[in-house]
């Protein structure tokens, strides 16, 4: 097979894995340092996808009305999240696992609803300036030229976040309460503020994957059902919490899927599957994850 | 004394108006209508259309009476989320809980199939509208289910004549398919692979893709399709995949590079990407109200849904009209609002539709409607594009042969 093919395929991987890699490291983080499943994140991911559509159309005379769109739409997310995490979330930290899956999956239910009350349930499609309307050629290989600006945020935040985490003090403590939350509020670090933050952070990166997925295709109820399984395998696979795991686990899933719709359409989705449960297996904290927890 | 007598007399004659309204001798009892359509989910692009066309039809009958003159229609709506499991349990919940006599539905086939069994089971008139499997009416044969779309049968049909004469005259050899992996995209997929192999045999099929019913990232299928370099791709996907796979495939070019000849594209399609859509796509659609204009009943619904709704109708909410109106007459023949009747008088019964006079194959309980293939283009009466240089596929030119439905329904029974 020509090789151009081949690099055409793994590009296609490249942004279906950033893609994920958005949605998927909101959730990783929250998890990570709060202990909270989210069920809710894909459906997070989906109103900003929402917002983005409002704020196109407000904006779409203006050529940068998309790319700010955008931008807003992960703010307005951000402060949905601010709101869920004050009214809802931080009332569930001391409880089981149980009971905060079936919050959040009661949020999934009520917001989903709302989606309805807001936006009613016709499809929104957002028309992409001329810049990113048609593709762009690599070696004579075509490739949505969209998707360079995907992958292009995928890099930076991932870049961003591991710069925050690593180098600045707010993220030497989250990366320490993943570790000990009772160390560090030992420490007199108030916890609850610290929750928060990471909460709308993770929120914010919901609603910018959702805001980025807006103009790839048509935007519609449900499309967050199919995404937050794909969403669970990526943190399976690099490890709850771990950024660098996230990030490799969004790329193989991409890989795996593009690669297997190459040479096995058939059997495209139970691959992610199958390599998912593998890594349950043998590794359940994931390739990049760690057991140790407090 | 005078105004106390007087109220007495005016609140008998209110409660005795409400109770026995005018117009109504002693008030029939009403029709129980349930529509079991994909409000959410990936049929819902289609299924507003049907609701809203069918409220608009129900609408026209009760002003003049209700069907008979007399049976005023009440409509249930469910939404199926475009689920078979949902589908059956709201199916169940409007014949037992809901009353109702007749069920119309439904988005995606695999609903449909799985809807056939509980209105034969209790005795319910079922009318396919949306979706159009073969096998709705074809496999374990259901008196009480109509269709009045053409079938995945008929309209791979219609693409494979176009398709063929096409292959001859540019010479193409090899092609791939793509299609939703679910009952509906399977069956068109089959019929369209198997009716090729017989019309033009000099064709090869290279490979089969199929994404899940869903699907939203179809960038890998893009490249990969591209990497076969077929000379031609045949699609069957639709509703919201169809729209997201269009949409990325035209951001790959992939149009300007593969020829995509007959992939459905309805109206909803031509409106939703007005400003996208690649024109000069040969597409196919169901029941484009824009292919009947010669037809007066069409012109009127037209103007009365724009009216009713400020846009134009998609096939859906043109056969879903159909679909209330072939009740309606079914109906009238039988005299009766007993499913039992009505069905029997429907078999085989003409009917008035905004596609022309059609009627339903005795055998198959299938209308005979048309496909229809054309070139996708601009047109200057309209705000968004569509087909020019129609070709009209008739029903009974490409539904399948009697013989061949009696020889699977044999081979079933073995």
């Amino acid at each position: 097979m020509d090789p151009s093919l081949i690099f055409s395929q793994f590009l296609s991987g490249l942004s279906m894995g950033m893609m994920l890699f958005l949605i998927a490291s909101g959730l990783s983080l929250i998890f990570g340092v709060m202990n909270i499943l989210n069920f809710a994140h894909a459906t997070l991911w989906l109103i900003g996808a929402y917002f983005c559509h409002s704020f196109w159309y407000l904006l779409q005379d203006f050529g940068f009305g998309m790319w700010l769109g955008i931008f807003l739409a992960a703010l307005m997310l951000a402060a949905v999240g601010w709101l869920i995490e004050v009214v809802l979330i931080r009332r569930v930290y001391s409880r089981e696992l149980p009971e905060q899956l079936l919050l959040t999956y009661a949020l999934v239910l009520i917001l989903g609803d709302l989606i309805k009350l807001t936006w009613g349930v016709d499809d929104r499609l957002i028309a992409r300036p001329p810049l990113v309307a048609r593709p762009v050629f690599f070696f004579g290989v075509p490739f949505d030229s969209y998707f360079i600006f995907v992958i292009g945020v995928g890099v930076l935040v991932a870049v961003g976040l591991w710069w925050f985490l690593q180098k600045t003090k707010y993220g030497h403590i989250i990366r320490a309460a993943v570790y000990s939350r009772e160390m560090v509020g030992a420490l007199g670090i108030p916890i609850p503020r610290i929750y928060t933050g990471v909460f709308v952070l993770g929120i914010f990166i919901a609603g910018l994957a959702g805001a980025v997925q807006a103009p790839v295709g048509s935007i519609t109820l449900g499309m967050d059902m199919a995404v937050i399984i794909q969403a669970f395998c990526v943190v399976v696979i690099g490890g709850f919490g771990s950024l660098l795991g996230t990030f490799v686990g969004a790329i193989i899933v991409g890989e795996v899927y593009a690669f297997s719709i190459l040479f096995w359409p058939q059997g495209a989705l139970v691959l992610i599957f199958v390599v998912t449960a593998f890594i349950l297996i043998v590794r359940p904290w994931g390739l990049f994850g760690t057991p140790m927890r407090t | 004394m005078k105004l106390k007598s007087t109220m007495i007399v005016l609140c008998v004659s209110a409660l005795l108006f409400s109770v026995f309204p005018p117009n109504s001798g002693l008030a029939a009892d009403p029709y129980h209508l349930g529509v079991n359509l994909a409000i959410t989910g990936t049929g819902a692009l289609y299924c507003k259309d049907g609701v809203d066309a069918i409220n608009l039809a129900v609408k026209e009958i009760n002003a003049k009476g209700g069907l008979l003159g007399k049976h005023e229609i009440k409509v249930f709506v469910r939404d199926t989320q475009t689920k078979p499991d949902i589908a059956v349990r709201e199916a169940k919940d409007l014949i037992l809980r809901d009353n109702v006599r007749t069920i119309l539905g439904t988005y995606s086939s695999a609903c449909a199939v799985a809807m056939k069994p509980i209105a034969q089971e209790y005795k319910v008139l079922h009318i396919a509208a949306i979706s159009n499997s073969e096998s709705i009416t074809k496999d374990n044969f259901s008196p009480y289910t109509y269709q009045v779309v053409p079938n995945s049968y008929m309209q791979a049909k219609a693409v494979v004549l176009g398709v063929a004469e096409l292959a001859k005259k540019k010479g193409w050899k090899e092609y791939v398919t793509i299609a939703s992996d679910y009952e509906w995209g399977r069956s068109t997929q089959q019929n369209t692979v198997s009716l090729l192999k017989q019309m033009a045999p000099e064709l090869k099929l290279k490979k089969e893709f199929w994404p899940a019913l869903g699907e939203t990232q179809f960038t890998s299928y893009i490249t990969a399709i591209m990497a076969q370099k077929p000379d031609f791709v045949i699609g069957s996907i639709a509703s919201k995949d169809n729209v997201a796979w269009m949409q990325q495939a035209e951001a790959y070019g992939f149009f300007d590079k593969i020829p995509y000849p007959g992939s459905l594209i309805s109206v909803s399609e031509l409106i939703l990407q007005a400003k996208t859509l690649t024109r000069g796509l040969i597409g196919l659609c169901r029941a484009p109200f824009f292919a009947h204009l010669d037809v007066p009943r069409m012109v009127e619904f037209v103007k009365n849904f724009r009216a009713a709704y400020d846009r134009y109708p998609s096939d859906w909410a043109v056969m879903e009209y159909d679909a209330v109106y072939a009740l309606k007459q079914g109906i009238e023949k039988a005299q009766s609002i007993n499913s039992d009747k009505v069905k029997d008088a429907m078999k085989g019964l003409s009917i008035d539709t905004l596609r022309g006079k059609l009627y339903f194959r005795e055998i198959d309980n299938q209308l005979s409607c048309s496909s229809y293939i054309g070139v996708v283009a601009d047109d200057p009466k309209y705000p968004f594009p569509i087909y020019h240089d129609v070709v009209e596929v008739k029903g009974p030119d490409s539904w399948r042969p009697e013989a061949e439905i009696i020889e699977a329904r044999k081979a079933e029974k073995k």
